[in-house]
Protein backbone atom coordinates (compact mmCIF):
# COMPACT_ATOMS: atom_id res chain seq x y z
CA UNK A 1 0.00 0.00 0.00
CA UNK A 2 1.61 3.38 -0.96
CA UNK A 3 1.95 6.45 1.22
CA UNK A 4 -0.22 9.35 0.29
CA UNK A 5 -3.76 9.25 -1.27
CA UNK A 6 -5.36 12.10 -3.66
CA UNK A 7 -8.86 13.17 -2.18
CA UNK A 8 -10.00 11.64 -5.06
CA UNK A 9 -9.32 8.03 -3.86
CA UNK A 10 -11.37 8.39 -0.81
CA UNK A 11 -13.93 4.96 -1.40
CA UNK A 12 -17.16 5.20 -1.09
CA UNK A 13 -20.53 2.84 -1.01
CA UNK A 14 -22.95 3.36 -3.84
CA UNK A 15 -25.15 5.58 -1.86
CA UNK A 16 -22.77 8.64 -1.84
CA UNK A 17 -22.29 11.16 -4.41
CA UNK A 18 -19.40 13.38 -4.84
CA UNK A 19 -19.33 17.22 -5.75
CA UNK A 20 -16.44 18.68 -7.55
CA UNK A 21 -14.33 20.47 -4.71
CA UNK A 22 -14.05 23.59 -6.74
CA UNK A 23 -17.31 24.55 -5.45
CA UNK A 24 -16.60 24.55 -1.84
CA UNK A 25 -13.46 26.32 -2.16
CA UNK A 26 -15.18 29.03 -4.51
CA UNK A 27 -16.35 31.02 -1.25
CA UNK A 28 -13.69 31.57 0.17
CA UNK A 29 -11.55 33.33 -2.65
CA UNK A 30 -14.58 35.84 -3.14
CA UNK A 31 -13.98 39.24 -2.32
CA UNK A 32 -17.02 42.20 -1.30
CA UNK A 33 -18.39 42.42 -4.48
CA UNK A 34 -21.76 41.84 -5.62
CA UNK A 35 -20.98 41.43 -9.51
CA UNK A 36 -17.70 39.36 -8.81
CA UNK A 37 -19.76 37.05 -6.52
CA UNK A 38 -22.41 37.13 -9.11
CA UNK A 39 -20.06 35.97 -12.18
CA UNK A 40 -18.33 33.72 -10.11
CA UNK A 41 -21.35 31.47 -9.41
CA UNK A 42 -22.82 31.70 -12.73
CA UNK A 43 -19.87 29.98 -14.24
CA UNK A 44 -20.17 26.96 -11.72
CA UNK A 45 -23.67 27.11 -12.36
CA UNK A 46 -23.58 23.71 -14.70
CA UNK A 47 -21.16 22.19 -12.61
CA UNK A 48 -23.47 22.62 -9.17
CA UNK A 49 -26.94 21.91 -11.04
CA UNK A 50 -25.02 18.34 -12.12
CA UNK A 51 -23.45 17.68 -9.02
CA UNK A 52 -26.92 18.22 -7.15
CA UNK A 53 -29.26 16.19 -9.71
CA UNK A 54 -31.37 13.32 -7.62
CA UNK A 55 -30.07 15.00 -4.53
CA UNK A 56 -32.23 16.37 -1.58
CA UNK A 57 -30.81 19.34 -2.60
CA UNK A 58 -32.07 19.18 -6.05
CA UNK A 59 -35.53 21.69 -4.69
CA UNK A 60 -32.94 24.20 -3.32
CA UNK A 61 -31.11 24.15 -6.40
CA UNK A 62 -34.77 25.42 -8.38
CA UNK A 63 -35.77 27.70 -5.54
CA UNK A 64 -32.26 29.21 -5.58
CA UNK A 65 -30.29 28.85 -8.31
CA UNK A 66 -26.52 27.73 -8.09
CA UNK A 67 -26.40 30.48 -5.19
CA UNK A 68 -28.61 27.88 -2.95
CA UNK A 69 -25.68 27.44 -0.66
CA UNK A 70 -25.20 31.22 -0.01
CA UNK A 71 -28.65 30.68 1.80
CA UNK A 72 -27.69 27.85 3.75
CA UNK A 73 -23.60 28.77 4.49
CA UNK A 74 -24.59 32.53 5.43
CA UNK A 75 -28.15 32.04 7.30
CA UNK A 76 -28.24 30.82 10.37
CA UNK A 77 -30.25 27.89 11.18
CA UNK A 78 -33.62 28.67 11.62
CA UNK A 79 -36.49 25.85 12.52
CA UNK A 80 -38.82 28.22 11.36
CA UNK A 81 -37.40 29.65 7.98
CA UNK A 82 -38.30 28.58 4.80
CA UNK A 83 -36.78 25.38 3.65
CA UNK A 84 -35.81 24.68 7.34
CA UNK A 85 -35.80 21.05 7.65
CA UNK A 86 -33.82 20.91 4.56
CA UNK A 87 -30.98 23.34 5.18
CA UNK A 88 -30.50 21.63 8.93
CA UNK A 89 -30.08 18.27 6.78
CA UNK A 90 -27.58 19.97 4.75
CA UNK A 91 -25.49 20.91 7.41
CA UNK A 92 -26.19 17.53 9.35
CA UNK A 93 -24.98 15.51 6.00
CA UNK A 94 -22.05 17.92 5.89
CA UNK A 95 -20.90 17.39 9.33
CA UNK A 96 -21.35 14.25 8.45
CA UNK A 97 -19.10 13.84 5.85
CA UNK A 98 -16.38 15.43 7.23
CA UNK A 99 -16.53 12.94 10.37
CA UNK A 100 -16.32 10.39 7.35
CA UNK A 101 -12.89 12.62 6.23
CA UNK A 102 -11.69 13.27 9.42
CA UNK A 103 -12.02 9.21 10.62
CA UNK A 104 -9.54 9.05 7.26
CA UNK A 105 -7.18 12.12 7.53
CA UNK A 106 -6.30 10.69 11.59
CA UNK A 107 -6.43 6.59 10.16
CA UNK A 108 -4.37 7.57 7.10
CA UNK A 109 -1.39 9.41 9.04
CA UNK A 110 -0.70 5.86 10.86
CA UNK A 111 0.06 4.52 7.46
CA UNK A 112 1.66 7.95 5.98
CA UNK A 113 4.43 8.59 9.01
CA UNK A 114 5.81 5.23 9.80
CA UNK A 115 8.46 6.75 11.58
CA UNK A 116 6.54 9.12 13.59
CA UNK A 117 6.95 8.82 17.35
CA UNK A 118 5.07 6.29 19.16
CA UNK A 119 2.86 8.87 20.85
CA UNK A 120 2.09 10.44 17.84
CA UNK A 121 0.56 7.34 16.79
CA UNK A 122 -1.03 6.78 19.95
CA UNK A 123 -2.83 9.89 19.67
CA UNK A 124 -4.31 9.52 15.99
CA UNK A 125 -5.30 5.65 16.51
CA UNK A 126 -7.26 7.41 19.55
CA UNK A 127 -8.90 9.96 17.12
CA UNK A 128 -9.67 7.27 14.23
CA UNK A 129 -11.57 5.53 17.24
CA UNK A 130 -13.45 8.47 17.45
CA UNK A 131 -13.77 9.48 14.55
CA UNK A 132 -15.82 6.12 13.83
CA UNK A 133 -18.22 6.79 16.61
CA UNK A 134 -18.48 10.28 15.50
CA UNK A 135 -19.58 8.98 11.76
CA UNK A 136 -21.73 6.56 13.78
CA UNK A 137 -23.08 9.64 15.77
CA UNK A 138 -24.30 11.73 13.08
CA UNK A 139 -25.63 8.96 10.82
CA UNK A 140 -27.93 8.18 13.67
CA UNK A 141 -28.48 12.20 14.36
CA UNK A 142 -29.63 12.00 10.41
CA UNK A 143 -32.00 9.57 10.63
CA UNK A 144 -33.30 11.07 13.49
CA UNK A 145 -33.91 14.54 11.86
CA UNK A 146 -35.74 12.13 8.70
CA UNK A 147 -32.18 12.38 6.44
CA UNK A 148 -30.32 9.33 5.13
CA UNK A 149 -27.02 9.08 4.16
CA UNK A 150 -25.89 9.97 0.34
CA UNK A 151 -29.04 12.66 0.34
CA UNK A 152 -26.76 15.24 -0.50
CA UNK A 153 -23.54 15.41 -2.23
CA UNK A 154 -20.09 15.34 -0.57
CA UNK A 155 -17.25 17.44 -1.23
CA UNK A 156 -13.99 15.96 -0.20
CA UNK A 157 -12.40 19.64 0.09
CA UNK A 158 -12.04 19.17 4.08
CA UNK A 159 -9.50 16.27 3.72
CA UNK A 160 -7.55 17.77 0.04
CA UNK A 161 -6.94 20.86 2.52
CA UNK A 162 -6.25 19.45 5.39
CA UNK A 163 -3.89 16.28 4.45
CA UNK A 164 -0.97 17.49 4.37
CA UNK A 165 2.12 15.04 3.44
CA UNK A 166 4.32 17.14 6.06
CA UNK A 167 3.40 15.60 9.37
CA UNK A 168 3.32 18.75 11.36
CA UNK A 169 1.37 20.88 8.57
CA UNK A 170 -0.67 17.31 8.96
CA UNK A 171 -2.03 17.55 12.46
CA UNK A 172 -2.18 21.75 11.80
CA UNK A 173 -4.37 21.37 9.32
CA UNK A 174 -6.63 17.85 9.90
CA UNK A 175 -6.31 18.65 14.02
CA UNK A 176 -6.14 22.63 14.28
CA UNK A 177 -7.86 23.33 11.03
CA UNK A 178 -10.37 21.05 10.43
CA UNK A 179 -11.21 19.78 14.33
CA UNK A 180 -11.30 24.10 14.99
CA UNK A 181 -13.85 24.63 13.03
CA UNK A 182 -15.72 21.24 14.09
CA UNK A 183 -15.71 23.22 17.75
CA UNK A 184 -17.41 26.19 15.87
CA UNK A 185 -20.03 24.01 14.13
CA UNK A 186 -20.64 21.59 17.24
CA UNK A 187 -21.36 24.74 19.73
CA UNK A 188 -23.43 26.20 17.16
CA UNK A 189 -25.80 22.78 16.69
CA UNK A 190 -26.05 22.46 20.03
CA UNK A 191 -27.67 25.98 20.67
CA UNK A 192 -29.69 24.90 17.95
CA UNK A 193 -30.23 21.90 19.49
CA UNK A 194 -31.28 23.66 23.03
CA UNK A 195 -33.53 25.79 20.82
CA UNK A 196 -35.55 23.08 19.54
CA UNK A 197 -35.58 20.88 22.67
CA UNK A 198 -33.88 18.52 20.71
CA UNK A 199 -32.31 16.70 24.10
CA UNK A 200 -31.04 13.74 22.28
CA UNK A 201 -29.16 16.20 19.73
CA UNK A 202 -27.86 18.28 22.25
CA UNK A 203 -26.08 15.46 24.81
CA UNK A 204 -24.53 13.35 21.47
CA UNK A 205 -23.00 16.66 20.33
CA UNK A 206 -22.16 17.86 23.39
CA UNK A 207 -20.12 14.25 23.75
CA UNK A 208 -18.89 15.06 20.28
CA UNK A 209 -17.79 18.47 21.33
CA UNK A 210 -15.68 16.96 23.84
CA UNK A 211 -13.62 14.69 21.79
CA UNK A 212 -13.14 17.56 19.37
CA UNK A 213 -11.14 19.08 21.87
CA UNK A 214 -9.00 16.54 22.63
CA UNK A 215 -8.13 16.33 19.12
CA UNK A 216 -7.24 19.58 18.73
CA UNK A 217 -5.55 18.95 21.80
CA UNK A 218 -3.38 16.54 19.95
CA UNK A 219 -2.83 19.10 16.90
CA UNK A 220 -1.74 22.08 19.14
CA UNK A 221 1.30 19.72 20.68
CA UNK A 222 2.12 17.98 17.96
CA UNK A 223 2.53 21.06 16.05
CA UNK A 224 4.53 22.30 18.76
CA UNK A 225 6.90 18.86 19.00
CA UNK A 226 7.26 18.25 15.22
CA UNK A 227 9.01 22.11 14.38
CA UNK A 228 10.70 22.43 18.17
CA UNK A 229 13.86 24.00 17.25
CA UNK A 230 12.93 25.40 14.04
CA UNK A 231 11.19 28.78 14.14
CA UNK A 232 10.83 28.38 10.40
CA UNK A 233 9.25 25.18 10.03
CA UNK A 234 6.97 26.87 12.95
CA UNK A 235 6.03 29.40 10.88
CA UNK A 236 5.18 28.02 7.98
CA UNK A 237 3.13 25.46 9.79
CA UNK A 238 1.17 28.30 11.30
CA UNK A 239 0.68 30.15 7.59
CA UNK A 240 -0.10 26.53 6.20
CA UNK A 241 -2.83 26.35 8.99
CA UNK A 242 -4.35 30.18 8.25
CA UNK A 243 -4.71 28.93 4.67
CA UNK A 244 -6.85 25.82 5.60
CA UNK A 245 -8.42 28.43 8.41
CA UNK A 246 -9.10 30.78 5.47
CA UNK A 247 -10.62 28.09 3.25
CA UNK A 248 -13.26 26.33 5.92
CA UNK A 249 -14.28 30.07 7.02
CA UNK A 250 -16.69 29.87 3.36
CA UNK A 251 -16.01 33.49 2.77
CA UNK A 252 -16.68 34.51 6.41
CA UNK A 253 -19.56 32.08 7.06
CA UNK A 254 -17.55 30.69 10.02
CA UNK A 255 -16.60 33.79 11.33
CA UNK A 256 -16.68 36.51 14.25
CA UNK A 257 -18.69 39.06 12.43
CA UNK A 258 -22.11 39.89 13.68
CA UNK A 259 -23.62 38.36 10.62
CA UNK A 260 -21.79 35.33 10.73
CA UNK A 261 -23.84 31.65 10.86
CA UNK A 262 -21.32 29.81 12.49
CA UNK A 263 -19.83 31.95 14.99
CA UNK A 264 -15.89 30.99 16.20
CA UNK A 265 -16.30 29.01 19.53
CA UNK A 266 -14.15 30.88 21.39
CA UNK A 267 -14.27 29.19 24.82
CA UNK A 268 -14.22 26.11 23.73
CA UNK A 269 -10.93 26.77 21.16
CA UNK A 270 -9.27 28.30 24.35
CA UNK A 271 -9.71 25.27 26.31
CA UNK A 272 -8.62 23.50 23.72
CA UNK A 273 -5.10 24.94 23.52
CA UNK A 274 -5.57 27.77 20.85
CA UNK A 275 -4.38 30.98 22.01
CA UNK A 276 -5.78 34.48 22.38
CA UNK A 277 -3.46 35.27 19.62
CA UNK A 278 -4.44 32.93 17.46
CA UNK A 279 -7.82 33.45 17.97
CA UNK A 280 -7.61 37.35 17.41
CA UNK A 281 -5.84 36.01 13.77
CA UNK A 282 -8.74 33.78 12.87
CA UNK A 283 -10.94 36.47 13.44
CA UNK A 284 -9.36 38.36 11.13
CA UNK A 285 -8.85 36.03 8.67
CA UNK A 286 -12.08 34.45 8.03
CA UNK A 287 -13.89 37.87 8.70
CA UNK A 288 -12.73 39.35 5.24
CA UNK A 289 -14.90 37.56 2.72
CA UNK A 290 -17.86 39.25 1.37
CA UNK A 291 -20.18 40.82 3.74
CA UNK A 292 -23.86 39.58 4.36
CA UNK A 293 -25.44 41.92 3.00
CA UNK A 294 -23.28 41.84 -0.58
CA UNK A 295 -24.23 38.16 -0.55
CA UNK A 296 -27.73 38.43 0.20
CA UNK A 297 -27.77 40.76 -2.46
CA UNK A 298 -26.01 38.50 -5.00
CA UNK A 299 -28.14 35.71 -4.30
CA UNK A 300 -30.90 37.49 -5.04
CA UNK A 301 -30.07 38.71 -8.53
CA UNK A 302 -28.87 34.55 -9.18
CA UNK A 303 -32.25 33.49 -7.64
CA UNK A 304 -33.82 35.67 -10.40
CA UNK A 305 -31.53 35.13 -13.35
CA UNK A 306 -32.23 31.26 -12.31
CA UNK A 307 -35.83 31.87 -12.55
CA UNK A 308 -36.26 33.89 -15.55
CA UNK A 309 -34.35 30.81 -17.64
CA UNK A 310 -36.57 28.18 -15.76
CA UNK A 311 -39.91 30.12 -16.23
CA UNK A 312 -42.47 28.91 -17.51
CA UNK A 313 -41.94 25.37 -17.32
CA UNK A 314 -40.89 24.98 -13.77
CA UNK A 315 -42.80 25.89 -10.63
CA UNK A 316 -40.14 26.04 -8.10
CA UNK A 317 -42.84 28.05 -5.28
CA UNK A 318 -44.73 24.56 -5.28
CA UNK A 319 -41.43 23.14 -3.58
CA UNK A 320 -40.56 23.08 0.35
CA UNK A 321 -37.71 25.23 -0.31
CA UNK A 322 -39.97 27.66 -2.52
CA UNK A 323 -42.43 28.00 0.43
CA UNK B 1 4.79 -14.69 82.13
CA UNK B 2 5.09 -15.17 78.65
CA UNK B 3 3.34 -13.12 76.37
CA UNK B 4 2.48 -14.06 72.45
CA UNK B 5 4.43 -12.55 70.11
CA UNK B 6 2.75 -10.68 66.73
CA UNK B 7 6.00 -9.84 65.39
CA UNK B 8 9.23 -11.95 64.69
CA UNK B 9 12.05 -11.27 66.69
CA UNK B 10 16.12 -11.62 65.60
CA UNK B 11 16.85 -15.28 66.48
CA UNK B 12 14.99 -18.56 66.24
CA UNK B 13 13.80 -19.04 69.19
CA UNK B 14 11.43 -15.55 68.80
CA UNK B 15 9.37 -16.80 66.38
CA UNK B 16 6.05 -15.84 66.24
CA UNK B 17 3.44 -18.39 67.28
CA UNK B 18 1.14 -18.05 64.13
CA UNK B 19 0.48 -21.17 61.93
CA UNK B 20 0.58 -20.57 58.04
CA UNK B 21 -2.72 -20.95 57.26
CA UNK B 22 -4.40 -20.19 60.64
CA UNK B 23 -7.63 -18.13 60.34
CA UNK B 24 -8.72 -20.04 57.55
CA UNK B 25 -8.43 -22.89 55.02
CA UNK B 26 -6.75 -21.45 52.42
CA UNK B 27 -5.05 -23.57 49.76
CA UNK B 28 -1.77 -23.78 48.86
CA UNK B 29 -0.15 -22.63 45.73
CA UNK B 30 1.06 -25.49 43.93
CA UNK B 31 2.11 -24.37 41.02
CA UNK B 32 5.63 -24.75 40.22
CA UNK B 33 8.60 -22.59 39.49
CA UNK B 34 9.39 -23.08 35.90
CA UNK B 35 8.87 -21.58 32.20
CA UNK B 36 9.94 -22.03 29.21
CA UNK B 37 11.51 -18.38 28.66
CA UNK B 38 13.88 -16.08 30.59
CA UNK B 39 13.64 -12.89 30.89
CA UNK B 40 16.03 -12.00 28.02
CA UNK B 41 13.58 -14.55 25.64
CA UNK B 42 10.57 -12.67 26.78
CA UNK B 43 11.78 -9.43 26.28
CA UNK B 44 12.53 -10.33 22.91
CA UNK B 45 9.04 -12.18 22.37
CA UNK B 46 7.49 -9.13 23.25
CA UNK B 47 9.62 -7.14 20.69
CA UNK B 48 8.51 -9.26 18.17
CA UNK B 49 4.70 -9.32 19.25
CA UNK B 50 4.96 -5.23 19.66
CA UNK B 51 6.19 -5.27 16.10
CA UNK B 52 3.38 -7.64 14.95
CA UNK B 53 0.61 -5.22 16.56
CA UNK B 54 2.20 -2.08 16.00
CA UNK B 55 2.50 -2.97 11.67
CA UNK B 56 -0.80 -4.60 11.92
CA UNK B 57 -2.65 -1.17 13.65
CA UNK B 58 -0.79 0.95 10.78
CA UNK B 59 -2.20 -0.87 8.22
CA UNK B 60 -5.30 -1.17 9.24
CA UNK B 61 -5.10 2.84 9.42
CA UNK B 62 -4.62 3.16 5.88
CA UNK B 63 -7.07 0.82 5.01
CA UNK B 64 -9.74 3.21 6.19
CA UNK B 65 -9.91 5.87 3.62
CA UNK B 66 -9.67 3.24 0.61
CA UNK B 67 -13.00 0.78 2.18
CA UNK B 68 -15.98 1.70 0.78
CA UNK B 69 -18.10 0.08 3.17
CA UNK B 70 -18.88 2.67 5.83
CA UNK B 71 -19.81 -0.04 8.60
CA UNK B 72 -16.22 -1.68 7.59
CA UNK B 73 -14.28 1.54 7.98
CA UNK B 74 -16.40 2.52 10.93
CA UNK B 75 -15.74 -1.02 12.73
CA UNK B 76 -11.88 -0.87 11.92
CA UNK B 77 -12.08 2.61 14.28
CA UNK B 78 -12.23 0.36 17.66
CA UNK B 79 -9.84 -2.36 16.36
CA UNK B 80 -7.35 0.18 15.15
CA UNK B 81 -7.27 1.82 19.04
CA UNK B 82 -7.46 -1.64 20.83
CA UNK B 83 -4.71 -2.69 18.72
CA UNK B 84 -2.75 0.54 19.55
CA UNK B 85 -3.13 0.03 23.13
CA UNK B 86 -1.99 -3.77 22.69
CA UNK B 87 1.26 -2.53 20.83
CA UNK B 88 1.49 -0.01 23.93
CA UNK B 89 1.04 -2.48 26.56
CA UNK B 90 3.48 -4.37 25.31
CA UNK B 91 6.31 -1.55 25.02
CA UNK B 92 5.45 -0.88 28.62
CA UNK B 93 6.51 -4.43 29.60
CA UNK B 94 10.05 -3.91 27.66
CA UNK B 95 11.74 -1.69 30.78
CA UNK B 96 10.52 -4.46 33.00
CA UNK B 97 12.09 -7.18 31.44
CA UNK B 98 15.71 -5.19 32.00
CA UNK B 99 15.48 -3.86 28.26
CA UNK B 100 16.38 -0.30 29.27
CA UNK B 101 14.15 2.74 30.42
CA UNK B 102 14.01 4.05 26.73
CA UNK B 103 12.61 1.50 24.72
CA UNK B 104 9.18 1.04 24.88
CA UNK B 105 8.44 2.16 21.52
CA UNK B 106 11.27 -0.94 20.21
CA UNK B 107 9.25 -3.21 17.72
CA UNK B 108 11.72 -6.01 16.13
CA UNK B 109 10.29 -8.65 13.56
CA UNK B 110 11.77 -11.66 14.32
CA UNK B 111 13.07 -11.97 10.90
CA UNK B 112 13.17 -10.86 7.58
CA UNK B 113 10.42 -13.26 6.38
CA UNK B 114 8.19 -11.96 8.78
CA UNK B 115 8.91 -8.84 7.77
CA UNK B 116 8.20 -9.84 4.50
CA UNK B 117 4.72 -11.47 5.15
CA UNK B 118 3.54 -8.21 7.10
CA UNK B 119 4.58 -6.30 3.76
CA UNK B 120 2.75 -8.67 2.13
CA UNK B 121 -0.55 -8.72 4.23
CA UNK B 122 -0.38 -4.42 3.89
CA UNK B 123 -0.44 -4.94 0.07
CA UNK B 124 -4.13 -4.54 -1.60
CA UNK B 125 -5.01 -0.71 -2.23
CA UNK B 126 -7.44 -0.76 -4.54
CA UNK B 127 -11.35 -0.47 -3.54
CA UNK B 128 -12.65 -3.34 -4.65
CA UNK B 129 -9.84 -5.15 -3.09
CA UNK B 130 -11.58 -5.30 0.76
CA UNK B 131 -11.91 -8.92 0.61
CA UNK B 132 -7.94 -8.77 0.03
CA UNK B 133 -7.63 -6.63 2.56
CA UNK B 134 -9.69 -7.92 5.68
CA UNK B 135 -8.93 -11.82 4.80
CA UNK B 136 -5.07 -11.32 5.89
CA UNK B 137 -5.50 -9.30 8.95
CA UNK B 138 -8.92 -11.12 10.38
CA UNK B 139 -8.28 -14.65 8.65
CA UNK B 140 -4.17 -15.07 8.77
CA UNK B 141 -2.31 -12.73 11.21
CA UNK B 142 -5.14 -12.44 13.94
CA UNK B 143 -5.58 -16.16 14.62
CA UNK B 144 -2.03 -16.47 14.25
CA UNK B 145 -1.01 -14.05 17.04
CA UNK B 146 -4.03 -15.19 19.38
CA UNK B 147 -2.54 -18.71 19.09
CA UNK B 148 1.24 -17.64 19.95
CA UNK B 149 0.03 -15.56 22.52
CA UNK B 150 -2.01 -18.82 24.20
CA UNK B 151 0.79 -20.75 24.43
CA UNK B 152 2.89 -18.26 25.33
CA UNK B 153 0.59 -17.85 28.10
CA UNK B 154 0.65 -21.06 28.73
CA UNK B 155 4.75 -21.83 28.95
CA UNK B 156 5.72 -19.08 30.66
CA UNK B 157 6.82 -19.06 34.46
CA UNK B 158 3.16 -18.25 35.79
CA UNK B 159 4.41 -16.66 38.93
CA UNK B 160 7.67 -14.76 37.68
CA UNK B 161 6.10 -13.82 34.77
CA UNK B 162 2.48 -12.91 35.47
CA UNK B 163 2.93 -9.44 34.62
CA UNK B 164 3.19 -10.45 30.59
CA UNK B 165 0.39 -12.99 31.15
CA UNK B 166 -2.09 -10.60 32.22
CA UNK B 167 -1.49 -8.48 29.19
CA UNK B 168 -1.34 -11.11 26.88
CA UNK B 169 -4.89 -12.21 28.33
CA UNK B 170 -5.93 -9.16 27.74
CA UNK B 171 -5.47 -8.48 24.34
CA UNK B 172 -6.19 -11.69 23.59
CA UNK B 173 -9.54 -11.43 24.57
CA UNK B 174 -9.68 -8.16 22.69
CA UNK B 175 -8.40 -10.12 19.65
CA UNK B 176 -11.18 -12.91 19.87
CA UNK B 177 -13.39 -10.12 19.81
CA UNK B 178 -11.76 -8.96 16.81
CA UNK B 179 -11.38 -11.85 14.81
CA UNK B 180 -15.02 -12.58 14.97
CA UNK B 181 -16.44 -9.21 13.83
CA UNK B 182 -13.98 -9.34 10.85
CA UNK B 183 -14.92 -12.67 9.74
CA UNK B 184 -18.74 -11.98 10.04
CA UNK B 185 -18.19 -9.11 8.00
CA UNK B 186 -15.99 -11.38 5.29
CA UNK B 187 -18.83 -13.69 5.51
CA UNK B 188 -21.15 -11.08 4.43
CA UNK B 189 -18.89 -9.76 1.83
CA UNK B 190 -17.93 -13.31 0.31
CA UNK B 191 -21.40 -13.55 -0.70
CA UNK B 192 -20.67 -15.85 -3.72
CA UNK B 193 -18.63 -19.22 -5.07
CA UNK B 194 -16.10 -16.63 -6.58
CA UNK B 195 -15.85 -14.55 -3.80
CA UNK B 196 -15.72 -16.69 -1.22
CA UNK B 197 -12.67 -18.13 -3.94
CA UNK B 198 -11.09 -14.94 -3.83
CA UNK B 199 -11.08 -15.40 0.25
CA UNK B 200 -9.71 -18.90 -0.05
CA UNK B 201 -7.03 -18.31 -2.62
CA UNK B 202 -5.64 -14.82 -0.64
CA UNK B 203 -6.08 -17.13 2.96
CA UNK B 204 -3.88 -20.01 1.43
CA UNK B 205 -0.93 -17.54 -0.22
CA UNK B 206 -0.58 -15.62 3.16
CA UNK B 207 -0.89 -18.59 5.14
CA UNK B 208 2.07 -20.01 3.16
CA UNK B 209 3.71 -16.97 3.54
CA UNK B 210 3.48 -17.25 7.09
CA UNK B 211 4.93 -20.74 7.56
CA UNK B 212 7.93 -19.83 5.68
CA UNK B 213 8.86 -17.09 8.06
CA UNK B 214 8.46 -19.04 11.10
CA UNK B 215 5.72 -17.08 12.25
CA UNK B 216 5.73 -13.69 14.66
CA UNK B 217 8.53 -15.15 16.87
CA UNK B 218 10.26 -17.14 13.70
CA UNK B 219 10.88 -19.99 15.56
CA UNK B 220 7.82 -22.03 16.11
CA UNK B 221 8.09 -24.36 12.68
CA UNK B 222 11.50 -25.54 14.84
CA UNK B 223 9.97 -25.83 17.81
CA UNK B 224 6.48 -27.33 17.26
CA UNK B 225 7.11 -29.05 13.99
CA UNK B 226 3.83 -27.46 12.24
CA UNK B 227 2.05 -24.31 12.69
CA UNK B 228 -0.80 -23.63 13.85
FE1 LIG C 1 -15.15 14.24 14.84
FE1 LIG D 1 -12.20 15.11 15.64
Amino acid sequence: MKRFIQHEELARDSRFVRQDNRQSTLLAALPDDVDKVVDAFEQFSDMIEASVKGTAAEPLFEAYGPAFALTVLNEPLDPDAPAGTTRLLLRMHGIFVGEVQALEGSARSLWDFPDAPWEFKMNMARQAWDEARHVQIFEKLLTHLGGEVGMFPESTFLFECACSKDPAMRVAGVNRGLEGLACDVFRDMIRYAEKTGDEKMRQAIDYVLADELTHVRFGSEWVYEFTKDDPEYLERTREYRRTVDKQFSFGGARSDREDAAIPIAWEDRLEAGFTEEELEDLASISSSGPSRKTLVEAARILRERHLAKRAPSKQPETTEAGR
Amino acid sequence: MSETRLYPGMSRDEKTSFAPYSAFDIPADLRELSGRYDVEAMARRCRNFRYAEEWLMMMLGGWVATIPELPVKTGLGKVIWETAQAADALGRRLPELRCGRVVVDASESANAGFAAFIQSVSEPERPDLTIEKLAGPFDVLMPHLVDVYEETMRETDQICDAPTIELLDDIVRKRRRHIRWGREVLDRLCETDALRERRRVRVEGLNAELVRSGGVTGTLSEERGVLN
